[in-house]
């Protein structure tokens, strides 16, 4: 990708192409951080688009001053995160398997790969909230430490203590879930 | 060791694993006094990885990149239209058109060799969309989606041959959201006359008024067109995956997996599309 730091300049001046740009850099990562938080394949698309929408309409107020564009991107998707999971109503969630499988995918690898899916959004239950957010800025976002870092507002070496903390929570909630099998 | 010196082993090992690709074993080699307390966590970040390397839907994906570029065009058309609210719309929106034709057309040209690694490679996208939707007819949209899905296989094989498995994923989808439009123009619109293969009734003669004689022209041009789309899909159906597949035989082993994926999009999209033309 162009430099990142150009294109955002070039988008916060309303350059389409170069917001089109980082539209496609992010649109997965923020789709599957998104998620993975919430479990509910409808509501991450629809928040996946919300987040795009909300980052269009408020661009011009993004100042770099070190914090990257990734950083301030996860954040808005965060936030309509927190404000999604204070007003979730009870209503039936539909999960993420059905999006999961790529093209003419085996039925058994769907549901094998289901199985794990299923699992780990189970597993990240059983975190705390700040290892679930380093695994899914990480492992979904594809961030790497210092953006997580950043998104978080903690230093590097604090959030490589807690992705050690969240990784081993997740092994010891995967092995209690295969004991319960 | 320190748990800090600990988290910074880990912490590299992970971005050995999952972004630069190399295997478990590889990064207990460099620590083997750490191997026992690395490898159980190592095997739960990779699994918690592939886990989590799912893809959106291609119809979710493509229709929220129309409505994001939608949502892109309103916010540049309100924030110009204080100059330009006089103007009648369809006017402006020809008027715009010429612009990016004429003011445009040095980096549209530019763009349109552009491969996935250049920075015009978005350019070139954008430029499809906007000559798919001017493209009239279900059939000629159809073809158009043909020939982009040939220049998508180009180029995951050029992506492939640079060893970037994230590129190659990112054609792939591009190749998949260009299939699944492909498959819903040539079954959905058929029914309307579009792309429909199948052969109309011909009229008995004494019904033949001297005014369908045009319309019967017309008619055997669609359907010539029709058949030479379903030749042409044919053929990619199977040079497409042939070719992927020979490059498999020389790609790096962080490529293969996304390799296979794409063949996998690749035979399924063409099954898709080939089977609404049946």
């Amino acid at each position: 990708m162009q430099n990142e730091e150009s294109l955002v300049q070039r988008a916060r001046q309303h350059d389409q192409e170069a917001f089109a740009q980082l539209y496609e850099e992010y649109f997965d990562k923020i789709y599957r951080y998104v998620a993975l938080k919430i479990g509910d394949r409808t509501e991450a698309e629809d928040m996946t688009q919300q987040v795009f929408v909300k980052a269009l309409r408020s661009i011009s107020s993004f100042r770099w001053k070190g914090r990257p564009f990734s950083a301030w991107l996860f954040r808005i998707a965060h936030n309509l995160i927190v404000d999604y999971l204070r007003k979730r109503s009870r209503r039936a969630t539909v999960p993420l398997a059905e999006p999961v499988p790529a093209g003419n995918e085996d039925p058994q690898q769907a549901a094998e790969r289901r199985l794990d899916i299923d699992r780990l959004a189970l597993a990240t239950r059983q975190l705390t909230e700040a290892q679930r957010e380093v695994i899914s800025l990480r492992f979904a976002g594809e961030l790497p430490i210092a953006q997580v870092a950043r998104v978080m507002g903690k230093n590097e070496g604090a959030v490589k203590a807690l992705q050690h903390s969240a990784i081993a929570a997740l092994r010891r909630a995967l092995r209690t879930q295969d004991n319960d099998e | 060791m320190t748990s800090r010196e600990f988290d910074n082993i880990l912490d590299e090992c992970l971005e050995r694993l999952l972004v630069k690709g190399e295997t478990i074993e590889q990064c207990l080699q460099s620590y083997p006094e750490q191997a026992s307390e690395l490898e159980p966590l190592l095997r739960t970040a990779l699994a918690t990885g592939e886990a989590v390397d799912f893809q959106p839907r291609p119809e979710f994906r493509a229709k929220a990149r129309y409505q994001f570029r939608s949502a892109l065009r309103e916010m540049e058309g309100g924030s110009r239209r204080s100059l330009s609210g006089w103007f009648p719309r369809w006017a402006t929106s020809v008027a715009i058109v010429l612009v990016v034709l004429v003011a445009g057309s040095g980096t549209v040209a530019a763009a349109s060799n552009s491969m996935p690694d250049s920075p015009l490679y978005s350019v070139k996208l954008a430029t499809e969309q906007v000559r798919l939707v001017l493209t009239p007819s279900p059939l000629g949209k159809a073809e158009f989606c043909a020939s982009l899905a040939d220049r998508r296989v180009e180029e995951i094989l050029y992506v492939a041959g640079k060893g970037n498995p994230r590129q190659v994923e990112r054609v792939t989808r591009e190749l998949d959201v260009c299939l699944t439009r492909l498959s819903s123009l040539t079954s959905s619109q058929g029914e309307k006359g579009g792309v429909m293969l199948a052969p109309t009734p011909a009229p008995a003669p004494a019904e033949v008024a001297p005014e369908s004689a045009d319309a019967g022209e017309r008619t055997y041009s669609q359907e010539n067109s029709r058949l030479k789309l379903k030749l042409a899909l044919k053929h990619h159906a199977q040079s497409h995956p042939a070719a992927l597949r020979e490059k498999l035989k020389t790609v790096p082993p962080s490529t293969r997996a996304a390799l296979l994926r794409a063949i996998a999009v690749s035979e399924d999209g063409y099954e898709k599309a080939l089977k609404t033309l049946d």
